[in-house]
């Protein structure tokens, strides 16, 4: 039973990805539909974040104490400033932790 | 493709999934270890990670199975959660769907979140397919060890979804995003992204962040098209 819901799930999915993937399928793009398509990294991405950043916890938090929040402006200002994609990554997951774990300890 | 440059782009498109297939640590051990809590095989577990291979409809998968939720139910709601996939599969249509077969199913089943995220950025004269097998090959190898990782360790992790690993991922998106942030249409673009991706979730909508992320551009769609005929 779990394994036949596994099966359909891994079956749904890939449908999902492959979709669009075949040249068989009877579509051409548009200039409009490639423009509009040109949005999909910065769009999907940010929703991705947006949840994670501004919701930990399942609450908003706006405050400068969610270092969610902290903690991806100092990615934001580093990329910006160094184009270094990587580096700006280990360095904010680094403040990130170090901000949080001073946070936990404040009494 | 001589097999030394395509060996160089595999190495090099792994190297560049390194960061994101950490940053999937916390879920891959967390959907591994909910699989246990949840009376399933390990074999069953690691099969999730193995043949469905997403994260989001993994997780909420197994807590509806937790919870006696029906097959069709489990179905429709992993189908809303993993929609996101169509759009990426649009998106990256004009590269993938000139690949042959082979290639285009495997490329099709590695294409997740983050694949999309390293891949999508290159047009059809930069694409190179072994680099795009690289970051997806890497990254479906990170998340089935981690997955295996959380069977193992079981419920010895302690609150697993409390450490803050989530904050990788985000920081991750965010390096990759904010370069791209030159103009006003695609500011546009992410402040309405955002915004409705934090209602939305806030809402507990299952497709809040497609719905977001097509908001999101509809918005910087429309700002361009105003734009460019001014």
């Amino acid at each position: 039973m779990v394994f036949v819901l596994i099966f359909a799930m891994g079956l749904l999915v890939f449908l999902n990805r492959y979709a669009f993937l075949e040249p068989r399928l009877p579509l051409r793009l548009s200039s409009n539909a490639r423009q509009f398509l040109g949005f999909a990294v910065p769009g999907m991405l940010t929703a991705i974040c947006g949840p994670i950043v501004f919701l930990p916890e399942h609450q908003l938090d706006l405050s400068p104490a969610n270092p969610y929040l902290l903690g991806s402006l100092l990615a934001v200002v580093l990329v910006l400033w160094t184009r270094n994609t990587l580096l700006s990554m280990l360095l904010s997951m680094g403040f990130f932790f170090v901000y949080r774990g001073w946070l936990n300890g404040l009494p | 493709m001589p097999a030394s440059l395509a060996r160089t782009a595999y190495i090099q498109g792994s190297i560049a999934c390194i960061p994101l297939s950490l940053a999937v640590a916390p879920w891959g051990l967390l959907a591994g270890s909910m699989a246990i809590e949840a009376n399933l095989t390990p074999l069953q577990g690691q099969g999730l990670s193995a043949i469905v291979f997403a994260g989001a409809a993994q997780l909420v998968a197994i807590g509806m199975l937790k919870g006696g939720a029906n097959l069709f139910s489990i179905l429709l709601t992993t189908l809303l959660l993993t929609s996101q996939h169509l759009l990426y599969g649009l998106s990256m249509r004009p590269v993938l769907s000139e690949l042959p077969t082979r290639w285009r199913l495997t490329l099709g089943f590695l294409m997740t979140d983050e694949f999309f995220a390293l891949v999508s950025q290159y047009d059809r004269e930069q694409f190179n397919r072994w680099y795009a097998f690289g970051v997806g090959f890497t990254f479906y190898l990170a998340w089935n060890l981690f997955t295996l990782a959380g069977i193992v360790l079981g419920q010895n992790i302690p609150h697993l979804d409390k450490l803050g690993l989530d904050f990788s991922i985000a920081a991750t998106f965010v390096a990759l995003i904010a370069p791209t942030v030159r103009n006003l249409p695609t500011v546009v673009c992410v402040a309405v992204a955002l915004f409705c991706s934090v209602l939305f979730s806030y809402w507990k909508w299952e497709t809040a962040l497609v719905a977001a992320g097509l908001l999101g551009m509809a918005a910087g769609f429309i700002c361009q098209k105003c734009a460019g005929a001014r």
